[in-house]
């Protein structure tokens, strides 16, 4: 199975989507991702890899809906704040597959 | 209604277990942060926590009642003997009748159980110690100080994780408030910096790696802690009557739960929370002047609390000083909302304004005004003090200067 096909299939468990759906241009916070389920997905997926994630709880808040939503409520545009680790499946899949290859050649 | 005062204030904390030692530390911004000392950190990715290290058992129980009690209700009964102590009450048969012993902790005897889970599941054992379960037990903490102080009023442990220390301080202001209890035992306990407790925080995100540094924009989360501190309440006249100290009164008690994320602040609930003990106490948001925030350097709580405060106190906000002790002291969950509501009490006995230790630069996400790294001289006439825990539980207490 390929990469993007299991963080797919994780990330459509955690937030109950269906599969189909999750095309890797898809953004977590548009699903409708909070800052716990980002947390849960990207332990899931360094169980299922035996990889570690760099991703900090505040990095969590701004990929996900509820920092989104936040941001709203204060009329701020964040847009210009410093890069995000990942925003969208597609993303996930790419850092996994780096993290992965990383760990193989070692 | 009876007016309920302050008369005694314990603690046992990562930056000295005296009131003195704790008021200087605080209002230093001396940090009892450090590396981890009291536990193998080989397994774990975090390096600091605020430690109580110069908590020596023996010092304070003999060998047989030390077996009895875990890390928890250790903590809890030195602070409550020092806040007896301080108090200067002299406990009548009377009084210890009717005395309620109203303690929070958001966990048990955490390093009981993972001694024994420990021995259990990684090392063969095969049987547990016969005083595993009265150690661990999530009232072992309140039952303990009730038995070594003889108070043999209502008797009970509140857990409502980070809020636990707040709503168990506002249950008992209310016994005493309402008659019900002459006096009460009051406060918050936490020893839960286990392997397990750091591994289950890892896992979350939220721990920082340097230092924690709430409201400045350089924060990178919280720094778990640990200790215990205890007051004794008591009915305004009686301690007036017998020439008691009394650092401040009791005024306002609210709590809000979110019914919404089970981790993330709601700032919309934790402001019902902070208006419900305003009007509680029949205070007017103008008449605050300071604000001991739960402030725990998460990105989440420090954004999502100055947005709760600017609901909850709408222009004023703008005049109040707001600090955390948590650069200071950690995070020490149950304990956490009692141990600041001694810094609360004690800025008002002082008139001074503990600073928020730790702060690097202002944030835009959050514009009050935080009292970074200096204490401040200034006439506090009532105070606050604000926990929010996970699961959405809010509680808030209001103290006015006496």
């Amino acid at each position: 199975m390929a990469i993007i096909d299991d963080v797919r299939s994780i990330i459509a468990k955690s937030l109950n989507i269906p599969v189909e759906q999750l095309t890797p241009d898809k953004r977590l916070d548009e699903l409708g991702a909070e800052s716990l389920d980002v947390i849960e997905i990207v332990f899931a997926l360094e169980e299922k890899y035996d990889i570690a994630i760099p991703l900090q709880g505040s990095d969590a808040s701004r990929v996900s809906a509820s920092g989104k939503s936040e941001d709203k409520s204060e009329g701020q545009d964040k847009s210009g704040s410093s890069e995000l680790p990942f925003a969208t499946v597609g993303d996930v899949a790419e850092m996994v597959e780096k993290l992965v290859a990383a760990k193989a050649s070692k | 209604m009876n007016r309920v005062v302050i008369t005694g204030i314990g603690v046992v904390t990562p930056i000295g277990s005296t009131r003195d030692t704790f008021w200087s530390a605080l209002v230093e911004a001396r940090s009892g942060i450090g590396p981890i000392t009291i536990i193998p950190t080989e397994r774990l990715n975090t390096r600091i926590a605020a430690q109580v290290l110069d908590f020596k058992p023996t010092d304070h129980f003999d060998p047989k009642r030390e077996g009895l009690l875990d890390r928890f209700a250790q903590f809890a009964v030195v602070a409550a003997r020092s806040a007896l102590r301080d108090s200067q009450l002299e406990l009548t048969e009377e009084i210890a009748l009717d005395a309620a012993t109203i303690i929070g902790n958001s966990t048990g005897g955490m390093n009981t159980l993972d001694d024994s889970f420990l021995k259990l599941y990684s090392q063969n054992g095969t049987r547990a110690h016969p005083l595993s379960i009265p150690r661990l037990m999530s009232n072992a903490a309140c039952s303990a100080i009730s038995m070594d102080l003889g108070l043999k009023g209502p008797t009970y442990t509140i857990a409502s994780a980070c809020s636990s220390g707040t709503h168990a301080i506002g249950q008992a202001f209310q016994m005493v408030r309402t008659g019900q209890s002459p006096i009460a035992l009051t406060g918050g306990t936490e020893a839960c910096l286990t392997v397990g407790t750091f591994k289950g925080w890892e896992a979350l995100r939220v721990l920082s790696s340097d230092t924690c540094r709430p409201f400045s924009r350089t924060r990178s989360g919280l720094v778990l802690g640990e200790g215990a501190a205890m007051f004794v309440l008591e009915e305004r006249d009686h301690a007036i009557a017998r020439g008691a100290p009394i650092y401040a009164e009791m005024l306002g008690f609210g709590m809000s739960a979110d019914a919404g994320d089970i981790t993330a602040i709601d700032p919309s609930g934790a402001a019902r929370a902070m208006r419900a003990a305003l009007k509680d106490g029949k205070v007017n948001p103008d008449d605050i002047d300071y604000v001991n925030a739960h402030g725990t350097g998460t990105a989440l709580n420090d954004k999502g609390e100055t947005v709760a405060l600017r609901h909850a106190f709408g222009d004023t906000a703008d005049h109040l000083a707001v600090s955390s002790s948590k650069g200071v002291l950690g995070h020490s969950l149950g304990a956490a909302g009692a141990v600041e509501l001694a810094a609360t009490a004690l800025a008002l006995h002082h008139q001074i304004i503990p600073p928020t230790a730790n702060f690097q630069e202002a944030d835009p996400d959050c514009d009050l005004d935080y009292v970074p790294n200096t204490a401040r001289n200034a006439p506090i006439k009532n105070a606050m003090s604000s926990s929010f825990a996970f699961g959405g539980l809010n509680a808030v207490l209001v103290l006015g200067r006496v």
